[in-house]
């Protein structure tokens, strides 16, 4: 009998370290306190809870002065209700990454501090000079700041065209914004999502006195998104209407774009919050199908809208399609859509392990990233309810610790977000949040904003021997960004994966524009195939591992 | 006076068998077994034990008022019926042979006298629990729902373990999306009445909704152990049952369990949506759309599946079977359906 019980607890002392042995876990540390980033995002707030005070919190990592590291910006909330920028706490900032784990705010410098109510941010290199151009969403005001390549940015917004204004000659509320080649004609063309018809006059008040609720959008009119046509000499045209963009009505949060049906054309996601998600499918550059209903990926698999906020639109299963991520907020689940490649999707929220998981969840900024360079790609999620008073519910929380999905290379995920590490336990009131490699080092890292709180920069800590690349492109016919490439890997163990060029995604933010793979254990890659936006393919071969590679487009 | 005196004078003050001192003196405990054999509706044990309390007591009127509870259980109408008009003869004033009776009625369906049998039961002692329960879940249907939450806690007050008022609350805490505090209240009704399929089933959406899959999984499981025809009896235990295991990736026994919820109620149009998902995700379209095609023939009367998710659903399997011209006009449908304006929460 003694045996037996030895026995028993023999085998479960050993299977504990196999199965962590199996799988490592994924480990995230924040590292604010040292990094001089004292940011914090203020929504301005008031005692009616106005719903445009949680529509905020864009982070955007993006290396503005070429130095080969990554800056990071954040958006702004401003006064209510004047919608002004009136102090320095409603500021937006941009921090110059210092190479040693600090930063310095550069934002007055760069003179990026922003007018009016910040919602979101795009970078994308517009002009194709070869310097970042940052593009701000936001409720009263949208700007595209040029870079002047000396560190300081210019205000081109008015010059340009892109100033958000809808068909009425309205300011439309924009939230998400992506930079896009739609046509492929090498420049980088700007969606913008916009969310709802909201004016002081119009706000509901919702929730009783002293302890407000942020009212459901499906109380107010939505609006039309915004696609503008880069002319090629830094103006733009409003093309949402000749594109079919136009006539679709939605509440546009996050935005997400990727060649869904392989056509060699960027197709358009835009997570709609309680309206029917938005699949835009590129008609060969000259204009756009919404297909979302048709390809299942408008609803959830209960035939329902959900207040859709965040998006990533990445291949997570290695099949070669990229295939979606949406966050949603609590008992509505964070819904997967895969791409079956035929022009259909599948929800596979449940069936891929996500459905029970992200219940009691209320998810806004997430991406589809390989956080243990295992070479299948992870999932991470920014989390907050809405409402500021969403305890009044006692099964709902205002803040909340963010999540980490790992992948178990079976199209499944589970969440290990309680194993990442004591930094990830924090509560908060978290917003947007942005993926790159911040130190360079091989391991994504995360940045995420949290109202009225300090940002988290979540650096990447996972320890294990796995390999990775970074592939920097760099467009010559294509656009400079190289954004749309798609770009195939096959390891010298023979694992595919793909990925392609883009910033947008999460929930109004900007990632790096490298392409991150994880490896696994190869040391070395047997082939990278890129495919620009020019239609050019072109191929490297048996490419070390562990490094940061710049590849420019082939001229052909 | 002696202090076992005074005990003696409180307990008979106190005791739940107003006659308890007098006739039925000496069948308190055996009493007290048939009282709480009745509540689990271990109704065996009840018959057993009432039937010698009956030889030994005879004219024990608390034997009377089981006796009509065990025939209103037993689901013979016309005997318990009566059997509660003689108790009322012999107790008018005790509010316990009214809740009695309102409960009754209410499971025969006779509303208006259950409602004013629940009011005389009130009125007679209201702090009886058993009448503050039958009241409150009247007013419920009512739609007095605040009036009734007070009661209902208020029973509970009283007698913590009322399986009725817990069972109401738990029922008003779901609809409230309070998920967690149902499952208590249910949770407090099956540690009395294991036999009430119905709160396994309560017990087991809510905590679904939190995230608990084993404790779902196992309260679907003593539920459909129990799920027989009688007043706790769960039409829509397999739908939910079925709905869980889709979730769960099993779809050939969530198919089994939708087969049964389709027969049990072919009227609802909820049970056609979901064996309609469930074969779509099986690759049955053809399945897959009669079912669908019936959830649409089907008014929603209850709100439960939109108009909205049988389009969207349609829409799907008329992609998958090939057929564009019903797929664009039911994705057309989808697109023009109103989304209800909700509260976030």
């Amino acid at each position: 009998m003694k045996l037996l019980v030895s026995g028993v607890f023999a085998i479960a002392l050993i299977s504990v370290p196999l199965e962590a042995a199996e799988n490592p876990p994924i480990r995230f540390e924040n590292r604010q306190k040292q990094s001089g980033i004292n940011f914090i995002l203020n929504n301005g707030t008031t005692d009616d809870k106005p719903i445009i005070d949680t529509i905020v919190g864009g982070v955007a990592l993006l290396d503005y002065d070429n130095d080969g590291y990554l800056d990071i910006f954040f958006t702004n909330g401003a006064r209510i209700p004047s919608l002004v920028k009136d102090s320095p706490s409603f500021s937006n900032r941009l921090y110059h990454n210092n190479h040693d784990g600090t930063f310095t705010d550069v934002t007055a410098r760069a003179g990026v501090g922003g007018d009016g109510y910040s919602v979101g941010v795009a970078v994308g290199d517009c002009d194709n000079d070869g310097f970042p151009d940052i593009y701000v969403t936001g409720l009263n005001h949208n700007t595209l700041y040029h870079n002047n390549r000396d560190g300081t940015f210019t205000d081109v917004s008015a010059s340009a065209g892109v100033t958000g204004v809808g068909p009425n000659g309205e300011k439309l509320w924009s939230v998400s914004a992506a930079w896009v080649d739609y046509d492929n004609d090498g420049h980088l063309d700007l969606f913008v999502s916009n969310y709802l018809n909201w004016t002081f006059e119009t706000s509901k008040v919702c929730g009783r006195p002293g302890k407000r609720l942020s009212c459901s959008p499906t109380m107010y009119e939505g609006q039309p998104n915004i696609l503008y046509h880069n002319n090629g000499d830094g103006t733009f045209t409003d093309v949402s209407v000749q594109t079919g963009i136009a006539k679709h009505i939605g509440k546009g949060m996050g935005v997400a774009i990727a060649d869904y049906n392989d056509d060699g054309w960027m197709d358009i996601f835009v997570a709609n919050d309680n309206e029917r998600n938005f699949l835009f499918k590129n008609l060969g550059g000259k204009g756009f199908d919404e297909v979302g209903v048709e390809s299942f990926v408008a609803f959830t698999e209960d035939g329902i809208p959900v207040s859709s906020m965040g998006v990533d639109f990445r291949d997570w299963n290695n099949d070669g399609r990229p295939s979606l991520f949406v966050t949603a907020l609590g008992r509505e689940t964070f819904p997967l859509f895969r791409n079956e490649g035929t022009g259909f999707f599948s929800v596979d929220t449940y069936k891929a392990g996500m459905g029970f998981a992200t219940l009691g969840m209320s998810g806004w900024g997430n991406g589809i990233y390989d956080f243990d360079n295992d070479g299948f790609k992870d999932l991470f999620s920014a989390n907050s309810h809405a409402s500021e008073n969403a305890d009044e519910d006692h099964e709902q929380q205002y803040e909340q610790t963010n999540a980490v999905f790992q992948n178990t290379h079976d199209a499944t995920f589970r969440d290990v977000s309680m194993l990442v590490g004591p930094d990830m336990q924090i509560r908060a009131a978290h917003r947007g949040c942005a993926f790159g490699d911040l130190n360079n080092d091989g391991r994504i890292d995360v940045v995420v904003s949290a109202i009225s709180d300090r940002a988290e920069l979540l650096y990447n800590t996972t320890k294990n021997d796995n390999h990775w690349i970074l592939i920097d492109t760099i467009g010559v016919k294509s656009n400079r960004d190289g954004i749309g490439t798609r770009i195939k890997v096959t390891g010298e163990s023979g694992l595919v994966q793909y990925n392609h060029v883009t910033t947008a995604g999460s929930f109004a933010s900007s990632s790096d524009k490298r392409v991150h793979f994880g490896l696994g254990a190869d040391k070395r890659i047997k082939e990278i195939e890129l495919r620009w936006p020019s239609g050019r393919v072109q191929v490297l071969r048996n490419v070390k591992a562990d490094q940061l590679l710049k590849i420019t487009e082939a001229e052909k | 006076m002696k202090p076992a005196i005074l005990l003696f004078l409180a307990a008979a003050l106190c005791s739940p068998w107003p006659f308890a001192a007098g006739q039925c003196a000496g069948a308190e405990q055996q009493l007290q077994t048939v009282s709480r054999a009745l509540t689990s509706e271990t109704l065996d044990k009840a018959e057993q034990v009432l039937e010698a309390v009956e030889k030994s007591h005879p004219n024990c009127p608390e034997s009377l008022l089981d006796h009509a509870r065990l025939l209103a259980l037993k689901g013979n109408a016309g005997e318990a019926a009566e059997a509660f008009a003689r108790y009322q003869e012999r107790a008018p004033d005790d509010a316990r042979g009214y809740a009695y009776l309102a409960r009754f009625l209410l499971d025969q369906g006779r509303y208006q006298r259950a409602d004013e049998t629940s009011a005389l039961a009130l009125e007679k002692k209201p702090s009886e629990a058993s009448a503050l329960a039958v009241r409150g879940e009247i007013l419920i249907m009512k739609g007095r729902v605040e009036e009734a939450t007070n009661l209902l806690e208020q029973a509970l007050q009283v007698d913590p373990d009322n399986v009725e008022a817990n069972f109401q609350l738990g029922t008003l805490a779901d609809g409230n999306k309070r998920h967690a505090e149902a499952a208590k209240h249910f949770e407090k009704v099956l540690a009395i009445n294991e036999h009430d399929a119905q709160a396994w089933d309560y017990l087991a959406l809510n905590v679904e909704v939190l995230g608990e899959v084993d404790r779902a999984q196992n309260a679907y499981l003593k539920g459909e152990a129990v799920n027989q025809p009688g007043r706790h009896f769960d039409s829509f235990l397999d739908y939910n049952y079925g709905r869980f295991l889709t979730k769960r990736n099993q779809m050939k026994q969530a198919k089994q369990h939708l087969d049964h919820a389709v027969e049990l109620t072919p009227e609802v149009r909820a049970v056609w949506y979901e064996r309609a998902k469930v074969n779509l995700l099986m690759k049955n379209y053809a399945d897959a759309r009669d079912d669908a095609e019936r959830a649409a023939a089907l008014p929603d009367t209850q709100g439960i599946i939109l108009d909205l998710q049988v389009y969207a659903l349609l829409g799907q399997i008329y992609g998958r079977l090939g057929n564009q011209e019903l797929s664009n006009k039911y994705d057309a449908l989808s697109r023009a359906a109103r989304v209800p304006v909700q509260e976030r929460r």
